[in-house]
């Protein structure tokens, strides 16, 4: 017997049920922008970034009324199921629209997650591109004291947010290795109190991680965060140490971390430099030789002392963008041949483009991630916006500077004059040039960047590296989808929260 | 009355665009774009026609080949930004009631009323 089903039991409903809708007025709008993509085709995207890649000159049709629902029947049908016009003045779902949209912005539903503690600012590198470190033996001059570890917990207790991120960063966080342990056992005594679960991450250069140290952060499940340029040839010049070992050194720490507390509790970073730029695929098949399955090709920020060293660090917007294609182009291949790997910044991006849910990246957000997601509290007990933030006061800008562990309550810091200022600048939404644009779903508004890189806070998109950046990159990943099927199945295994 | 013609000379882009065709919306958001290279000036040409102008900044050194590529493309930019505010305009009630049910935690749900269908079929408004 054939097996017959009922519309009730549909979620959507049959094209068929739009004919006889408001045939007079033909269709209306629903809020969506474009941009061109290629000569021959642009993308649609609507308000929640659902997107279209159509022909160039598509929107102006759709403005037009030129979209003829049984000449067009295939696009009118994809610009109905995609919110880009409706029958009827006021979409039939509306709210489904609206939960949508609630959805992509749920990364504000619990205020901040992360909570960056600078435990010391000692370490035994000089990396020319690091904004803050020191080589010092002088730890109460750069080694947070106790009483703002206790304030910065305190502090970190009070986030509305059920489960908080401690990070520890430097300088060297091993070298302070007591105090991380004080923090974490403090840290670990006062979540329980306060009902909430914490994630700790240490990041450090391991090269002077000891097995007793392990063995702590196996016990409190502590997680690792390394940095991995490249190549011996890269890392090395890149992170100069004494008898300059840094790679081996690393390399030693990834093996012994994996035997200590699982192969997948140790990931790595890489900083790209002036010299990264001529190695992309080198720096990818060092990373595939280390056993990891994600890389992130990630820019070098433009703070602190970092600007101070043109010669070294100040590389071309086009130069990076090269690079990052040519690396981005090189995964992709790896990819296809069998091999798993996922670029970090463009899986950030397609999340955006491919599912319905937000990501949790501090640097591409509207509203920012800064505060809302991220604090950093340094060494000297100074509260501040963003870990870029900080390195900017390294140069004596202390423009996004919240407050003080000591002498400020929580509601000083975070919900205090200095925030105010900054919540002006900090969605894309309302900002000139990003207003319009197609791939503001995508993006984000980064004040600090502005601040640091341009001197005012709202900044100027035709000369901002952080637009220049992000356009382009984003541009790209839509044209390589286009152009190849078998590309976009492989970007939508990355963007699958089930990978 | 003459049709006027757009033209790239003597380091200068002049684009005409007719006043009841391209709002000043459209005009100073497409022309943001050109800062970074170009002084930029809008001005009334006659009542119903704007005069947009184009001239390199010192640092862009553009070239003459380049200077029509950037006529071509403030042609097609000037169109691009005005299907953009038509958008704009058309859409921004929706877009503000889009966005005042997204946060408003139950307060205006109601209005105007979505329709919700259920996938294993039961009527919701019966919940």
């Amino acid at each position: 017997m054939e097996i017959q089903t009922t519309k009730k039991s549909r979620k959507f409903k049959d094209f068929a049920d739009f004919d006889n809708q408001r045939q007079d007025v033909g269709y209306f709008l629903l809020p969506f922008k474009f941009h061109r993509i290629t000569p021959e085709i642009e993308v649609l995207v609507n308000e929640v970034g659902d997107f279209l890649l159509v022909p160039n000159g598509t929107a102006y049709k759709i403005v037009k009324r030129e979209i003829d629902k049984e000449k067009n029947f295939d696009l009118y049908a994809d610009l109905i199921a995609n919110f880009f016009i409706s029958e009827s003045k006021v979409s039939p779902l509306i709210d489904v629209l609206a939960t949508r949209y609630r959805t992509k912005k749920s990364f504000l539903d619990d205020f901040t997650t992360l909570h960056i503690f600078v435990i010391t600012l000692r370490c035994e590198h000089t990396c020319h591109y690091c904004q803050v470190s020191r080589v010092t033996q002088d730890k109460t001059k750069y080694d947070m004291q106790e009483v703002h570890i206790d304030r910065g917990i305190e502090m970190m207790m009070k986030s509305p947010n059920p489960h908080v991120t401690m990070e520890f960063q430097g300088g060297e966080p091993l070298l302070a290795f007591d105090k991380v342990k004080y923090a974490v056992l403090k840290a670990y005594e006062e979540a329980e109190k306060y009902n909430k679960t914490i994630t700790f991450v240490i990041c450090t250069n391991l090269a002077v991680v000891e097995r007793e140290m392990l063995e702590f952060c196996k016990e409190y499940n502590i997680l690792i965060s390394t940095s991995l340029d490249g190549p011996d040839y890269v890392h090395n010049p890149n992170r100069p140490r004494p008898n300059k070992n840094s790679f081996e050194l690393v390399k030693k720490g990834i093996d012994l971390c994996r035997e200590v507390l699982g192969f997948d509790r140790v990931s790595a970073l890489m900083t790209t430099t002036n010299l990264s730029l001529q190695y992309p695929i080198e720096i990818i098949d060092t990373y595939i030789e280390f056993g990891f399955n994600s890389i992130f090709l990630r820019p070098i920020s433009p703070y602190g002392f970092a600007v101070h060293n043109e010669k070294k660090n100040k590389y071309e917007t086009d130069k990076f963008l090269e690079f990052y294609k040519k690396g981005l182009d090189y995964i992709i291949e790896l990819n296809l041949n069998g091999t798993y790997l996922v670029e970090d910044y463009a899986r950030i991006i397609l999340t955006k483009m491919l599912t319905p849910f937000p990501i949790g990246y501090v640097d591409l957000n509207s509203p920012a991630g800064l505060i809302n997601n991220a604090i950093v509290f340094n060494y000297n007990g100074k509260v501040y916006a963003s870990d870029e933030s900080r390195m900017l006061a390294e140069m004596k800008d202390e423009t996004f500077l919240l407050g003080d562990l000591t002498t400020n309550s929580y509601e000083d810091i975070f919900y205090g004059k200095k925030v105010q200022e900054i919540a002006q600048f900090w969605s894309n939404e309302s900002l000139a040039g990003c207003s319009d644009c197609a791939f503001q779903s995508y993006c984000g508004a980064d004040p600090v960047h502005n601040h640091a890189t341009q001197g005012s806070m709202y900044g100027y998109r035709p000369t901002s590296t952080f637009c220049q950046r992000n356009m382009e990159i984003i541009r790209y990943i839509f044209e390589r989808m286009y152009k190849d099927k078998s590309v976009e199945n492989i970007f939508r295994k990355w963007a699958s929260p089930k990978r | 009355m003459a049709e006027l013609k757009n033209y790239s000379k003597d380091g200068e882009i002049t684009v005409f665009a007719d006043a009841k065709l391209y709002s000043k919306e459209a005009i100073f958001k497409c022309l943001y774009w050109y800062g970074d290279k170009f002084h930029t000036n809008v001005s009334f040409h006659n009542q119903d026609t704007y005069k947009i102008t184009l001239i390199p900044i010192s640092t862009s050194q553009i070239s003459t080949n380049e200077m029509e590529l950037y006529l071509a493309k403030l042609e097609r930019d000037l169109v691009d930004f005005s299907v953009r505010q038509l958008v704009n305009q058309e859409t921004q009630a929706i877009r503000e009631l889009l966005i005042a049910k997204a946060f408003a935690n139950g307060e205006f749900d109601e209005i105007p009323v979505g329709e919700l269908t259920d996938p294993v079929g039961f009527n919701v408004k019966d919940l």
